[in-house]
């Protein structure tokens, strides 16, 4: 369970491809119940905060979503859930494009940085 | 004890909320009034748990609406107005990455798919689009918006785009300027009253697929069949219940193809119109010109040489779903810093505090889109018009209460 729990970096790829769902609701448990966090997963292991999810998980999420829709359609195309199928496609597109585009703009020095001044990396000298 | 008489008057004009703090509300503009509860014994030496702190504000938040489709917070038009006011808006420190909210030191923006009542799977099982009311919780997003005009903090909901869940809420502050951006600003009474000036994106439907194109064709899962059915997919909601929010707006950007090229399908080079209502209080709308007369002006000649397709003004009066307006529309691209600071010296009534402010102001985010045409103009412009705005409704308060103590 903690390893599908999709806290580590290196395994995002493999759980989306096998059990989208359960890496949701791994999230989702994550977010509501903050204080588990720490003991629950990773004893003797690096935690790592769960960030905004990466572009790549989102472009799995919005090509799964397209999927999803054009199957919703098929059968019936003018029901409330074609439309509220696509209606998640046009969601989760925004949501990666936003994505792609705070990635284009930050340096990861700078945020870095920003949060850390006083490491070696970001000392400033004014002579 | 002069000042705290002026204080007593305020608190009993405006809702001020007694509360016992948890943490303290120090918020930007909030006068705490701390009142210390005698009980019996002369020691007023009581415990934190016998005061009470009433925060109220001066009530000097000022409401703004926004009506955009699909997605919000971060987007251009935010970025350009929270500048006017100078500052850049960031997300709030520390807290959910996730979160649509912009502060800045006189703007909070907040996005209103955080009043989403059904989360992605609750939508996708009703068969619910975001755009249906059904999906929104429209008490709450009324209760707290007033709340925060008259200068209350909330916990307002976050909504996370990226997993579909409604997050543990945030802590808002009243800001001076408070935007709210979403997809139904103007579709409640209540809301719609709490609003001190409302603000309505229009992109026609061609221009809409262009930039829809330009955003998805990069993501891998799709493709142009796929855009174009998401977009019917959504318009007969869109048409119930997003687009007649622009009836009730003060002011509407509305974002056609250009008439200076025949056949153009690129969307590249765009018309803007402006419409603004007449008769709004603290706002006057933009004229070129001669105010109420009908002009066509195109700036491009012997003074000012501009390249293909050119530019092209046009100024009038027209009547908008039974309302008098004042529409100014610009078709075509700037291509040059002289091209913009020419077109700014000819407009009027642009609540600019020097010569050259637009200019300076577009320049500033020369990447943003749409900063060459009339999309990033018009947007600056009535982010400086909102800017006028608020310095009126703050100098008619101040005035005000010193009338009330006069009296």
């Amino acid at each position: 369970m903690a390893a599908v729990a999709g806290v580590s970096i290196t395994t995002p790829k493999v759980l989306a491809l096998e059990s989208p769902k359960m890496l949701q609701s791994a999230k989702f448990s994550l977010l509501n119940n903050p204080w588990k966090r720490c003991t629950e997963f990773g004893r003797g292991r690096m935690y790592v905060h769960p960030v905004a999810a990466a572009p790549e998980g989102l472009s799995e999420k919005v090509a799964e979503s397209v999927k999803n829709a054009k199957e919703a359609c098929s059968e019936n195309p003018t029901d409330g859930e074609c439309a509220a199928a696509w209606d998640e496609v046009e969601e989760l597109s925004a949501a990666a494009s936003h994505a792609r585009d705070k990635k284009k703009e930050s340096d990861p020095l700078e945020d870095y940085c920003k949060d850390n001044p006083e490491t070696d990396e970001c000392r400033t000298y004014d002579d | 004890m002069a000042v705290s008489t002026v204080y007593t008057v305020l608190s009993l004009n405006s809702t001020c909320s007694i509360s016992k703090p948890t943490k303290t509300h120090l918020g930007f503009n909030q006068k705490q009034l701390v009142f210390f509860k005698k009980i019996t014994t002369i020691t007023t030496t009581t415990t934190r748990r016998a005061t009470t702190v009433i925060t109220c504000s001066a009530g000097n938040t000022v409401v703004i609406g926004l009506a955009a489709d699909s997605g919000c917070g971060k987007s251009t038009f935010m970025r350009r107005l929270t500048s006017v006011f100078g500052g850049a808006a960031e997300p709030p420190k520390g807290g959910n990455p996730d979160s649509n909210t912009l502060i800045s030191d006189t703007t909070t923006v907040i996005c209103l798919d955080d009043y989403h009542s059904l989360d992605r799977t609750g939508r996708k099982e009703k068969g619910v689009t975001a755009l249906d009311p059904r999906a929104n919780n429209f008490d709450l997003m009324y209760e707290q918006v007033k709340a925060i005009k008259n200068g209350v903090a909330v916990e307002k909901p976050i909504y996370n785009h990226v997993t579909g869940l409604i997050d543990p809420p945030e802590l808002i502050k009243p800001p001076k300027i408070f935007v709210i951006e979403g997809l139904h600003p103007m579709y409640d009474a209540r809301v719609r009253e709490l609003l001190d000036f409302s603000i309505y994106l229009d992109i026609s439907n061609e221009v809409k697929f262009a930039w829809k194109i330009q955003r998805d064709m990069a993501e891998r899962g799709h493709s142009l069949e796929s855009i174009k059915a998401s977009i019917e997919a959504r318009k007969p909601d869109f048409d119930a219940y997003i687009d007649p929010q622009k009836q009730y707006a003060d002011a509407v950007i509305e974002v056609l193809p250009t008439q200076l090229i025949p056949d153009d399908n690129e969307g590249k080079v765009l018309r803007v119109r402006l419409i603004m209502k007449e008769g709004v209080k603290y706002f006057n709308p933009v004229y070129l010109f001669d105010e109420g007369s009908t002009i066509s002006w195109i700036p491009c000649g012997r003074k000012l040489t501009c390249s293909y397709p050119g530019i092209k003004f046009s100024y009038g009066p027209e009547t908008y779903f039974g309302h008098e307006v004042s529409v100014l529309e610009m078709d075509g691209q700037f291509d040059r810093l002289d091209e913009l600071i020419y077109v700014e010296s000819h407009l009027s009534n642009i609540s600019t505090k020097f010569y050259g402010e637009v200019t300076q102001q577009m320049l500033k985010h020369a990447d943003f889109p749409g900063s060459n045409n009339g999309t990033g103009l018009f947007q600056t412009i009535v982010g400086l018009k909102i800017r006028d705005l608020y310095e009126q409704i703050v100098a008619s308060k101040t005035g005000a209460p010193l009338e009330a103590t006069k009296a």
